[in-house]
């Protein structure tokens, strides 16, 4: 079983790092007629970063999924491809974030071994949360870049915190929701047709929603309001199976974006570029506009890997990485990126509906949300399904930070996936254990 | 909390599923629509620096070429030797705002991006060659020239067609420009030069000869004779139109009223001979009636396309609702159709359309594709393109066409545009006078064929001076038909290659 589940991991690995280094030699050769110069030293790095990741599973992880580290290496490693092949100077810092990102997945591992350490934390996450939110407001180390507020400079060093903050509030969102979630399914008071938690339980839970949102509206920074919210809601409906919270989630939505559409031009200027980009392509809707020519350029098998014309499109290293790659790669090639994704999150819930604890199962749904409704929503962004709000391609946009707490991410599911496996072989062996911490049906 | 968290794994399989749905719209069925979207730069990004072949015209004429240009940002910059003469035609070439005419429709084929001229040999997979070619158009340099003369410095278009293959011959319009100001590299001095031609009033891009659209006037009665004769309410002889000085439509109080309150009426050859507009506004409203109407000025190229190989031809219009029947014969807005029938009202048609209705008459009824384009030639000299006359559409049986043809040469010999007879032709006319807005100005037409008697007519045009404010009232019969005279004359002419081009 345990080694089974590794042998495959193994593989898939070396199977990814084929791909990768096959996707790297095309782009050279269709740019520059030539081999990558590189190219043996470009294996050497993927395939040891990837060895470096499976043993560190093997150690640390014996019995963990076998399928997220290969996903998470192949969309790093095909972001990079696509990052080297549009900027050489972004693809050097890339390749260092990418050994920064596998390191945190490792250290991450080492030093959680046991997720439910972390539930005893969750109002120190919920402070470390908002107070990452807060840094780039802070005077000398906040930065604003592209109109949010949204990143921190230390020396030559930018970070963005919401990425890091996302990880910290799923943690306290677990946490808290294990704890009051009993209580926070009663209805004991009375809010016009809806029945409401008393507020002692749910007062925490708005006080974190509603600091974490206006920081970010505050910033500027859409997409990871959005991505929050979705959060709350989501684990909110999970830990309670109120439909009500749902309801309520949807009207302040609604109530939010209208507010937000009447207050804030910029949002107002999103929506209006989603509705109709045409009319001010030369604008506002130039990003929109050129990703739209960029994909449709690349028709059904793409233009070809390098082959493509993305020169134009603003952002095409970080947000607009997919247009680039359904460009390059067609609508067949984006759409195995989207399989990928969707394999991600396959594996992410399906570790969260085997884990025994409440809050495993909490917190991987969590992380499963950030990731997947992540890449939905700039992908939809910049297919124009929904209007564009900025946040990076999990794994595949170039950027640290990014990187790293999506690295983090996947080590914390391997984590829960491992005990939940170790604790079922276990059970095996001595059937009367488990019974003692079956979930209660919720 | 396991059906939950299956429900959310549910939502975000939607949500990948509707990514899937519009990446595919966008990619696979609406790329051809966004690949040709004017805004769409990207061809131009593929080519800006490949050497592109030249255009020329039919003559021989150079009006495009690539030029290298040491020590500039860009390997090389499009010149166009002519000028503002063929920009019209040819279109500009510019890397920050893209392109338009010949340079555009044909950009790929210019700069050797085709499929069949990139993988034209097995080597080619390996080995990068020049693949560029040259366009040669169908466009005479000194028809062209005929018309700018001609035409001035007085606002309109010219345009010359070949009626039996649909050639375009010459298509002038002032004001025009210069496309070399939007070539080179010199970034801050084109988007001075555009924002400057943008902001132009008189739209000096515009290519209102096949872009812009005028109130045909007393010329679309050509179109309305030859949809009376193809129905069959109209012969040579019958009927005979009475003789007034305004006609009345059904249903209607306003009288449409005769040039100068002339009294006409009389047969077919008769009433286009003085352009009588009470007998065609008669003949529109109660002869042929909306149905055939709107059928029938279809033919002719009106609410629909004229396949052009220029980009973003204008479509001419003819209005198509007239409202309830409310006894046989007479609808609610009878009065609109009987002025849509002298070419007033909601229509409007453009310069380009108007030579394809004089040239459908000229070519026995049958409409030709009008295009610029007879030829695409690799460097080897390999033919990749050869123009192909083909007919789009018959616009009325050639009995039709030769009884309008009829009244079209009255016109000349003892019409409204005498001022078109030339020794040892046949040529027929029509003019047109339309008013514009609420003063006196009006738009000058004429449109018209010539030929060798005894032959299917060489030369098709149409011609339009714009009302000027300044000028009033001018007619097309004093104004245009001496342009067109001047241009006709030329073409008319064999023509001769420029030597060295």
């Amino acid at each position: 079983m345990v080694r089974a589940r590794r042998r495959a991991e193994l593989g898939l690995l070396l199977l990814a790092a084929l791909i990768v280094t096959g996707a790297y030699a095309l782009a050279s050769l269709s740019r520059a007629a030539a081999l990558p110069h590189d190219l043996g030293w470009f294996v050497g790095v993927v395939v040891g970063l990837f060895v470096v990741g499976h043993l560190a599973v093997r150690r640390l992880a014996s019995d963990a999924d076998p399928l997220l580290l290969p996903l998470a290496g192949l969309l790093n490693g095909l972001g990079f491809v696509f990052i080297a092949r549009m900027n050489a100077d972004l693809a050097a810092a890339q390749a260092l974030w990418s050994l920064v990102g596998m390191a945190g997945f490792v250290v991450t591992l080492g030093l959680i071994r046991r997720a439910r350490s972390l539930e005893s934390y969750r109002y120190s996450f919920a402070a470390l949360g908002i107070g990452l939110l807060l840094l780039p407001s802070l005077p000398v180390i906040g930065r604003e870049i592209n109109g949010a507020q949204i990143w921190i400079s230390v020396g030559p060093m930018s970070f963005q915190p919401a990425e890091a903050a996302k990880l910290a509030l799923a943690a306290f969102l677990a946490g808290y929701l294990v704890d009051k979630r009993e209580l926070l399914a009663l209805s004991s008071r009375r809010l016009g047709p809806l029945y409401l938690p008393d507020p002692r339980h749910l007062g925490p839970l708005l006080v974190a929603w509603g600091v974490s949102l206006l920081v970010m509206v505050n910033q500027k920074d859409l997409g990871s309001s959005l991505l929050f919210f979705t959060l709350f809601v989501v684990l909110v409906w999970v830990a309670t199976g109120r439909a009500a919270y749902l309801v309520l989630g949807g009207l302040l939505f609604g109530a939010g974006a209208f507010g937000a559409y009447q207050l804030f031009g910029h949002v107002r200027d999103r929506v209006s570029i989603w509705l109709d980009p045409w009319s001010v392509a030369k604008g506002a809707g130039y990003q929109v506009v050129e990703a739209a020519f960029a994909m449709a350029d690349g028709g059904l098998t793409g233009t070809g890997l390098g082959l493509g014309n993305s020169g134009r499109i603003p952002a095409r290293e970080t947000d607009f990485i997919f247009a680039v790659v359904a460009e390059e790669l067609g609508s067949v090639g984006a759409t195995a990126v989207l399989l990928a994704y969707l394999l991600v999150i396959g594996c992410g819930l399906r570790i969260a509906l085997q884990a025994e604890y409440p809050f495993e199962k909490l917190f991987a749904t969590g992380l499963t949300t950030l990731l997947g409704f992540q890449a939905f929503v700039i992908i939809a962004g910049v297919t124009r399904v929904l209007p564009l709000t900025g946040v990076t391609l999990p794994f595949m946009s170039f950027g640290g930070s990014s990187l790293l707490a999506n690295y983090v991410l996947i080590a914390l599911l391997v984590r829960i996936s491992d005990e939940t496996a170790k604790r079922r072989a276990v059970g095996r062996e001595d059937p009367q254990r488990s019974v003692g911490v079956a979930e209660v049906s919720a | 909390m396991n059906g939950r968290i299956s429900k959310i794994g549910i939502v975000l399989i939607g949500c990948f599923v509707a990514l899937f749905v519009q990446l595919n719209r966008v990619q696979v069925f609406g790329a051809a629509g966004l690949n040709a979207h004017p805004e769409n730069l990207r061809s131009i990004d593929r080519s800006y620096e490949r050497s592109r072949g030249i255009v020329a015209t039919a003559d021989g004429v150079v009006l495009a070429r690539s030029v290298d240009t040491p020590g500039s940002d860009f390997a090389r910059r499009r010149e166009f030797p002519e000028g503002e003469l063929f920009s019209q035609v040819t279109g500009y070439y510019s890397f920050e705002y893209g392109a338009d005419g010949v340079e555009r429709a044909f950009s790929d084929e210019l700069a050797g991006l085709t499929d069949a001229q990139r993988y034209d040999r097995f080597s080619d997979l390996f080995v990068d060659r020049d693949r560029s070619a040259d366009v040669t158009l169908t466009v005479r340099s000194d028809v062209q020239q005929a018309a700018r003369t001609a035409l001035g410095d007085r606002k309109g278009s010219v345009v010359v067609l070949d009626p039996r293959t649909g050639a375009v011959l010459a298509l002038w319009s002032y004001p025009s420009y210069d496309p070399n100001r939007l070539s080179g590299d010199d970034i801050e001095a084109i988007r001075v030069a555009w924002d400057d031609l943008n902001a132009d009033p008189d739209q000096p891009m515009l290519g209102r000869a096949y872009r812009e659209r005028y109130p045909p006037g007393s010329t679309f009665k050509v179109v309305t004779g030859a949809i009376g004769v193809e129905s069959g309410a109209v012969t040579a002889t019958s009927p005979v139109f009475p003789m007034v000085s305004s006609y009345t439509p059904p249903a209607s109080r306003n009288s449409i009223g005769n040039f100068g309150a002339m009294v006409c009426g009389g047969t077919l050859v008769e009433i286009f001979t003085v352009s009588c507009n009470s007998a065609f506004a008669q003949m529109g409203t109660e002869l042929i009636g909306p149905s055939k109407m709107v059928s029938g000025v279809g033919r002719f190229g009106f609410n629909t396309t004229v396949p052009f190989d220029l980009p973003s031809p204008a479509i001419s219009v003819f209005p198509v609702r007239y409202g309830a029947e409310l006894s046989p014969g007479v609808y609610e807005d009878s009065a609109r159709l009987a002025q849509a029938s002298i070419g007033q009202n909601d229509v409007a048609a453009t310069p380009l359309t108007m030579a394809v209705v004089a040239s459908a008459v000229a070519n026995d009824g049958a409409v030709m594709s009008p295009h610029v384009v007879e030829r695409i030639e690799s460097r080897e000299a390999k033919v990749l393109f050869q123009r192909v006359p083909s007919r789009w559409q018959r616009a009325v049986s050639p009995a039709t066409a030769a009884l309008i043809r009829q009244g079209m040469e009255s016109v000349v010999t003892r019409g409204t545009a005498t001022a078109l007879v030339i020794e040892g032709f046949v040529v027929g006319a029509k003019t047109g006078t339309a008013e514009v807005g609420d003063g006196e100005a009006t738009n000058a037409w004429v449109i018209g064929y010539a030929g060798t008697p005894g032959a299917v007519p060489s030369v098709a045009f149409a011609v339009i001076v714009e009302a000027d404010p300044g000028i009033g009232e001018q007619t097309g019969g004093r104004i245009a038909a001496p342009i067109a005279r001047a241009v006709v004359e030329q073409a008319l002419k064999p023509m001769q290659p420029v030597s060295g081009g």
